[in-house]
Parts: C-alpha cells; sequence; structure tokens
C-alpha cells in the first residue's frame, strides 16, 4: 500500500473546497463532442436494454451451458421477474447516466488537468459494472454469482479511485472495495455451507429442497452480512458518503441504481431461504430501522450536496431492507416497487447535483441557491425526481409509499409510525435539498452554460417518475413481477389513488405534515445533528475501519521486517510455522498402530553400523570450528551414507554418493582457497554467543524429533503387496539393460533425465560465472 | 529399522538446523548439505523392499531392493549437488562483496546502507517536498 490511513478521517466529507469539479474550471471552455468511448459504452447500454427489454416481453429466457463439471458447476442464467426488474434497471438508467457521462467526463478531466484519453478508462469500468450487473441478476448459479458480486466489487474500486492523483480517491476507492469483498468472503462461506449441506448452488434447486435448519440459518445470516454490506446499511454504511469522491456520473450510477442495489438483490434473490428463519427477517426490520434513521437524519444535517444524496441513499435502501424482513406478498410487493421508483428518482438527483457543480462551481447547500430562473430545465426534472423520492402525489413515489404504509401498518402498529417518522424525514431533507438549490438568493451565479447531455437525461428521468405517477400499470406490473420471485408465490401487485380516509393516505398525510414540521423548526436542532454527526465520526464504525486498517498494516509492517531482516529469521519464518503444523498433526493423530519400531535381522548389522557412523559425523559436523575439519567431517556423513545405500542394495546410488561426496570436499576446499586464510581463520575464531547456540541447539533438537516421528509413522505404513520392482526387472530386460536403476533413469524416465543434466549445466554456468566475477572486477 | 533410520534422519536433519542457523555462509551450506542427506535417505528408507541389489541377473529366493526409490535417490543426489555448488559460488560472492562471510556483518552493514539511502532521501524532500496530493 502507498499510503496509510489518516489517523483521523476529514471531517464527514462536506466538500465544500472546489476539488477538481471546483469553480476554477467552470469557466473553462467547454470540451464538447462524444468520445468514441463514451458513444460505445452508450450504445452497449441501449443494446443491453433492448435486449433485456424483448426477450422480457417474449416471456423471459435462460441459458444453461456446462462450466465446471467436476465441481457440478454450470454457466446458468435466467431471465425472471426480479432479474427483468434489475437488469432494466441497470441497463436503462446506465445508458441515461453513460449519456451524461459522456459530457461531464471531459469536464472533469479538463478541470483535473488529466488527457481526454482517460475518459476511455471510466467509460471501460462502468461498461464493465454493467456487464457484471446484469450477469449478476441472471444467475441461476450462486457461485456464479458470487463471481459477478465480485466483479462489480472491482468495477467499483476502479470507478471510485477514477481521480487516481488524489489520495481521498484512493483511500476511498480502497475501503468500497474492502467493506464489500471482505463481506463477500461471508457470502461465499454461506453459499459453500448451503452447498456441503444440499450438494448444489442452483437456486432453483435449492430453493426446492431447503428445510428450516441451523445451517440454512447460518449461511442465510452469512449472505445477508454481505448484501446489507454491499446494500450501505448501518453498521457498514461508511463507505457510501466515502464514495462520493468518485465523479459524479459514477455516483448516479453506482449509487442509485447499480452497487447498492446489489445488496437488496441479492436479499430478494435468497428471500425464500432467508424466510425459512424468522429471527433473520426480524434482523432485517432492525437494519433496516436502523439504516433509516441513520441516514435520514444524516442526510437532513450534511451540508455536501452529494452526501446529503448519499445518506439519503442508506435511508432509502433500509426502507427496502424492512420491506423484506416484513416479507410476504405485500413485503416483497413493497421493496421491489421501492427500489424501481428510487433508482429512478435518484440517479436522477445525483445528475443535479453534479450539473449544479459544473454551472456554478458550488459543491454544498450553503454555496447554492436561487438557480430556479437560471437553470429552469433542470430545476424541473430534479423536482420531479426530489418530489418522487419525497413521495408526492403525481410521481410514482406516491405508489412506493404507499406501498411501504400498508405493509408497516399490517405487521404491527410500531412499524406503522416508525414508516411515518422515516417518511417526514425523507420528505424534511427532500424539499431542503431541492429548495437548497433552487430557491432563495442567488448565492452562486451560473459561469458556464450547460450542455444538454448534462440536463437531458435528467429532465428524461424525471418525465418518468412522473409518468409513473399517472401511468402506474406498467411499473406495477414489472415490480410485481420481480416480487413474485422473491415472494416465492405469486403477487398481485395493484395500486392507485384512491380518494378516502384509509390508513396509507392518513399516513402519508401525517408524514409531509410531520415533513414540513422538521422543515421548519431545523434551526432549534441543527446544532444536535451536528453533535449526532461528530459522535459518529468520533465513535463510529467509520473510524474503527481505520484504527483496524492501521493496525493490521503495521502488524504486516512488523512481520515483513522480521522476516527480511537476516538470513536467520528468513529460515526461522519458513521452518519454525511450519515446524508447529507439522507438530500439531502428529500431536492430533492418534497413535495406535501408527509407530512400527521394525525387525532387525542379523544381516542388517554391518548396515546398523554404517548408519551409526553417519549419526556420529552428522553429530561431529556441528563441533569443529575450522573450515577444513568442517568439510571432511561432512564429506564423513557423506561417505558413511554412501556404505548404507549399498548395503540397502542401492549399489548405483552408492557409486553417485561416492562421486558426489568426492566433488563436494573438492568444491568446499576450492572455495576455501579463493577466501584468504585471515578471513577463515576469523570466522573460525568467531564464537557466537552462549544462548545463542542452547537456542539454537534446542530448535534444532525439537525440529529432530518432530522429523524423527513424522518419518517413523511414514515408515511404518503397511508395505503394499503388488509393488512395482518385478515389473521394473521385466522391463529392464526388455530395455536391454543390466541394472534396472539406470534403464529406469535412461529409458523409462528419460526425459526427466535430460532436464536434470540441463541443470546441472545451468548450475555450473552460475558457478562459473561468479567465480570469475573477480577477474574482471 | 523403521525406528533406526527414522532416528538417524532425524540426527541429520537436527545437526542441518544447527549448522543453518549459525552465522558463517559456509556453515549454511553445510547445514544444507545436511538436511538434503536427510531427504536423501528418507528416499531410500521409503523403498517398499529391500534385499540384493536390482541388477541382472538376479539370484533367486533372495528379496530385490526397490528401484525406484533408488532411481528418485540419485536424482535429488545430483540436484542436490549442483544447489551446493551454486550456493557456495554465491557464498563466495557474497564474501568478496563484503570482504566478510558473517551473517551478523552483512545485515549490520544493509542496515547501514538502509539508513544512509533514507537520511538521503530525506535531504532531497527537505529542498523538493512532495506536492501535496489531495
Amino acid at each position: 500500500m502507498d499510503e496509510l490511513p489518516p489517523p483521523t478521517p476529514p471531517a464527514g466529507g462536506d466538500q465544500v473546497i472546489a476539488g477538481p469539479d471546483g469553480p476554477e474550471d467552470a469557466a473553462r471552455p467547454q470540451t464538447g463532442g462524444f468520445g468514441p468511448s463514451a458513444a460505445g459504452a452508450i450504445a452497449a447500454a441501449v443494446l443491453a436494454l433492448v435486449a433485456l427489454g424483448i426477450l422480457w416481453a417474449d416471456g423471459g429466457g435462460s441459458i444453461d451451458e456446462p462450466w465446471a463439471p467436476a465441481w457440478d458447476l454450470r454457466l446458468s442464467f435466467a431471465l425472471d421477474g426480479l432479474a427483468a426488474l434489475y437488469g432494466l434497471l441497470a441497463a436503462g438508467v446506465g445508458a441515461l447516466v453513460f449519456t451524461y457521462a459522456s459530457a461531464y467526463v471531459p469536464r472533469h478531466l479538463a478541470a483535473d488537468g488529466r488527457p481526454r484519453e482517460d475518459e476511455a478508462r471510466l467509460h471501460a469500468a462502468m461498461v464493465l459494472f454493467l456487464v457484471a450487473m446484469v450477469g449478476l441478476v441472471t444467475s441461476e448459479d450462486l457461485i456464479l454469482l458470487f463471481v459477478f458480486w465480485d466483479l462489480t466489487a472491482i468495477a467499483s474500486w476502479l470507478l471510485i479511485g477514477f481521480d487516481r492523483r488524489r489520495r481521498e480517491a484512493r483511500l476511498s476507492a480502497l475501503m468500497a472495495m474492502l467493506v464489500t469483498t471482505v463481506t463477500a468472503v461471508l457470502i461465499l462461506i454461506g453459499i459453500l455451507m448451503l452447498r456441503a449441506e444440499y450438494g448444489t448452488t442452483q437456486l432453483p434447486e435449492l430453493l426446492r429442497v431447503a428445510e428450516p435448519s441451523t445451517t440454512v440459518t447460518v449461511a442465510c445470516a452469512l449472505i445477508a452480512i454481505g448484501a446489507l454490506a454491499k446494500s450501505a446499511q448501518v453498521p457498514l454504511h461508511f463507505w457510501l458518503p466515502r464514495a462520493m469522491a468518485a465523479p459524479t456520473p459514477v455516483s448516479a450510477y453506482l449509487h442509485s441504481a447499480a452497487m447498492v442495489a446489489a445488496g437488496v438483490f441479492l436479499l430478494s434473490r435468497v428471500h425464500p431461504l432467508i424466510a425459512l428463519e424468522p429471527g433473520l427477517l426480524d434482523g432485517l426490520i432492525v437494519v433496516g430501522l436502523l439504516s433509516m434513521a441513520v441516514g435520514g437524519v444524516l442526510a437532513l444535517a450534511m451540508d455536501g450536496l452529494k452526501q446529503v444524496l448519499a445518506y439519503s441513499t442508506i435511508s432509502q435502501y433500509g426502507y427496502v431492507v424492512t420491506m423484506l424482513g416484513v416479507g410476504g406478498a405485500k413485503g416483497a410487493a413493497a421493496a421491489c416497487f421501492y427500489v424501481l421508483a428510487h433508482a429512478l428518482a435518484k440517479s436522477a438527483l445525483f445528475m443535479t447535483a453534479g450539473a449544479v457543480t459544473q454551472a456554478t462551481g458550488a459543491k454544498a447547500l450553503s454555496a447554492t441557491g436561487g438557480l430556479l430562473r437560471k437553470l429552469p430545465l433542470l430545476a424541473a426534472g430534479s423536482a420531479a425526481a426530489a418530489a418522487g423520492i419525497a413521495a408526492l402525489p403525481l410521481t410514482i413515489g406516491f405508489f412506493k409509499d404507499e406501498l411501504f404504509f400498508a405493509a408497516s401498518a399490517q405487521r404491527s402498529t410500531e412499524l406503522g409510525v416508525a414508516a411515518v417518522l422515516a417518511a417526514g424525514l425523507t420528505f424534511a431533507y427532500m424539499a431542503r435539498f431541492w429548495a437548497g438549490i433552487f430557491l432563495g438568493p442567488l448565492r452562486s451565479p451560473v459561469r458556464a452554460p450547460l450542455e444538454r447531455r448534462l440536463v437531458w437525461p435528467i429532465a428524461g428521468l424525471g418525465v418518468l417518475v412522473v409518468l409513473g405517477g399517472i401511468a402506474v400499470a406498467p411499473f406495477a406490473e414489472l415490480a410485481g413481477d420481480a416480487a413474485t420471485v422473491t415472494n416465492g408465490a405469486p403477487v398481485d401487485l395493484h395500486v392507485a389513488y384512491h380518494l378516502d380516509t384509509r390508513t396509507e393516505n392518513l399516513m402519508a398525510l401525517g408524514a409531509w405534515s410531520l415533513g414540513l414540521l422538521l422543515l421548519a423548526a431545523r434551526p432549534a436542532y441543527v446544532p444536535a445533528l451536528a453533535a449526532f454527526a461528530r459522535l459518529g465520526e468520533r465513535l463510529g464504525p467509520d473510524r474503527l475501519y481505520w484504527v483496524s486498517l492501521r493496525k493490521l498494516n503495521e502488524l504486516s509492517d512488523a512481520f515483513h521486517d522480521f522476516e527480511v531482516r537476516d538470513l536467520r529469521s528468513r529460515v526461522s519464518s519458513v521452518i519454525v510455522p511450519a515446524s508447529v503444523l507439522v507438530a500439531l498433526g502428529v500431536i492430533v493423530t492418534p497413535t495406535g498402530g501408527v509407530y512400527v519400531v521394525g525387525a532387525v535381522e542379523r544381516d542388517d548389522l554391518p548396515l546398523v553400523v554404517a548408519l551409526a557412523t553417519c549419526v556420529f559425523a552428522a553429530i561431529s559436523v556441528t563441533i569443529p570450528r575450522q573450515h577444513i575439519a568442517l568439510t571432511l567431517t561432512l564429506s564423513g556423513v557423506g561417505f558413511s551414507l554412501a556404505t548404507a545405500y549399498a548395503l540397502m542394495g542401492g549399489a548405483d546410488v552408492a557409486l553417485v554418493a561416492v562421486l558426489v561426496e568426492t566433488l563436494f570436499a573438492l568444491l568446499f576446499f576450492g572455495v576455501f582457497a579463493l577466501v584468504p586464510r585471515s578471513v577463515l581463520r576469523r570466522e573460525a575464531r568467531r564464537r557466537s554467543p552462549d544462548r545463542n547456540r542452547w537456542r539454537d541447539g534446542v530448535v534444532a533438537v525439537a525440529s529432530g524429533v518432530i522429523i524423527t516421528l513424522v518419518v517413523w509413522s511414514a515408515l511404518s505404513r503397511p508395505v503394499p503387496k503388488d509393488g512395482m520392482a518385478e515389473r521394473h526387472v521385466a522391463l529392464t530386460e526388455v530395455a536391454h539393460a543390466k541394472a534396472t536403476v539406470t534403464a529406469i533413469l535412461a529409458d523409462f524416465r528419460g526425459l526427466d533425465t535430460f532436464v536434470e543434466i540441463t541443470v546441472i549445466g545451468v548450475a555450473m554456468l552460475i558457478v562459473m560465472a561468479a567465480v570469475r566475477t573477480r577477474r574482471r572486477a | 529399522m523403521n525406528l533406526l533410520f527414522s532416528v538417524v534422519i532425524g540426527a541429520l536433519f537436527a545437526s542441518g538446523v544447527y549448522l543453518l542457523l549459525r552465522g558463517d555462509l559456509f556453515r549454511v551450506v553445510a547445514g544444507i548439505v545436511l538436511v538434503s542427506n536427510a531427504a536423501s535417505l528418507t528416499l531410500m528408507a521409503s523403498g517398499l523392499t529391500r534385499g540384493q541389489a536390482p541388477i541382472l541377473p538376479l539370484d533367486e529366493g533372495r528379496g530385490l531392493a526397490d528401484p525406484l526409490v533408488q532411481a528418485m535417490t540419485l536424482t535429488a543426489l545430483v540436484i542436490g549437488f549442483a544447489v551446493t555448488a551454486v550456493l557456495l559460488a554465491l557464498s563466495l560472492g557474497v564474501y568478496r562483496s563484503g570482504r566478510s562471510l558473517d551473517l551478523g556483518d552483512m545485515t549490520r552493514r544493509e542496515a547501514e546502507e538502509a539508513a544512509e539511502r533514507e537520511a538521503g532521501e530525506l535531504a532531497q524532500d527537505v529542498e523538493a517536498p512532495e506536492e501535496a496530493t489531495l
């Protein structure tokens, strides 16, 4: 890692400071025109949208190809209702956001002093994300789904860290990556638990056979944790406000319709499994309510445009998670419809924030205002989007809240009250956001006119939001089909305006009044909000993340420093863990019948003597100080071993051993001759402290004992009856040889021996080069 | 015999490890020779059968030594020889670059060089402070 995390994160991210999209670039000449990569990205998104739309209108479709048959993995994709909802959202919102990006990114790059060609990196990563998202939502196999899940994490890392020269962007990308991939490992563990239990990772199969059990509960809990982290739910929400360091199109795409949506998508996908354990559903409600509260309150506290939207996203996905926790037909319907309505409106709002910053250079609510007359189309489009989030009538958002209220009130009165409170908060911060930009006195003048591509996608989404409020049927149908998959049973999603005093309408009225009240009373509780935000910074999970990251880094540095200190610590960092592992293995292995002493016959006496000599020589090698004596005792070991080999019937081995030992002795002596005598004498006189020698002796004896036990247990294994010896001897005759070992080396494994000879040749070249260096120097 | 072989192999390995932990480079090389000797003996001892050398013609009625492990051991011995030769040549190179065969000296010298390098970099930093990246 090329940087350490800062000890304290910069304050909650109120980026009033002008960064790359700051005022200095507002006056720059526009860098118009489509880049080729932008055009390609838009074409890809439109193509995906059309293909998915046609397929879906055609009644779905599926692909099923073998992938890794040995592991029973299949490349199986299917376009069901849930996949259609999320896939169409990813492609449709993607097409609009990519169009927006084609105008936004060149300006962004120019402001940062980077070449325009860099935009290809962003578009490529965006398309990668789109592909990963479509793959994710259509995967039938959980392992396949996991692969796409990680692919989205990689793409998001590339996208959030797009401004790679800025430390803040790099750290934010790392944080998003770590939070979502570390929890992704939990998902993988959950998937493998399910596989171990039911022998399959095919989701339809799993849904059919799974029954309530501890394994399923734990597996689902692990999967849910990973999904909640991806959807930025409390307490793993802190990466999302940080990820606002990304260029605005990235936020508009990833943090409204794609990356955060992937989390709730996974929850929806495995919902029938989660629903087997009611406790898990209750957990989802708790997390969802917490996220609604924390996100809503902080959205009301924040000043940065994108910060408000980031906390709003946390809160809005809290709604969805709560609905998934409520479950049943109503919960599933509310969750799916909510995702649809939110994604349309929220990406428009993110793009609004970027457009406002591009036009005026202002990045915070305190620096903007009164833009209604200056940017009327932008104001209209974002007004529709904001009204959609705030759930005003005549927008698609009204129905999302209607379903939400109905499901909550049906579950319990308490949840109904919480729903109204949350909706009130949402109304308040949305009204504050839009009014803060477009109403009031003009704080930052418009310095650069906005290109059409920076405004029209917002207007288009605004039209969709309003359209959904007037003719809701197609949207409801799409969400209803998705809810059917989530619920595991048919869901009849039907919404319409009712001009009566039913509960949902009363709850909506209550929420709006509460929102207006919150907005009016805001000055009274602003200090409390600020205190809450500060508390979160000081004690929140964000802080925990930085501390643990720094500690992990220090630990890794400490290990590294120890390991590379000298040869001894390198050797011991291999030998010690290996010995501990082996020793543990020896200890936990049952000893009955593992160790067989083995018979010693009278004929073996010479062999015993040779081996005893070998042991004696081996111990003697450790004693002498003079290098000559060291070499001679080493040769003693080698020659006694050669004798032992000969006595064991290994004539060829013995011959080679004698040859090699002789060469060893000559090599050692030759090298000694090249080192001045005085140096050798100095080394011989040098004595390591007694303490070290004792320590090393203990280490040596301990490892010797472990090796003895391991080798002993290996040698004690029963001998199989059908050895290869006879066959080898028979083949020797066929090969016209006399010595079987020679036949094996030269004939049966000739190629192996050839490579071995090559190794010797290379080694000799190295030796020559090393010895000759001095002559040149 | 199983126990006997195991003890001999253990003794070879223990002596090898002790030498590996010495400060003198040549002793480290000797330690590696001992450890590879232990490995070779393990291979030889793991033969399924023992008896006469597998060289034709065979005596009837006597057991046959497993030829496969012998071929393996042979390969191990030769490769071990090549490795040791390279290690010795490298030790010589180390001696020539630092005029010492002691690992402690080598570590100290490395640390000094690193400290000098760092000091040099610091001095550079003072002259040209890194531009703020944030």
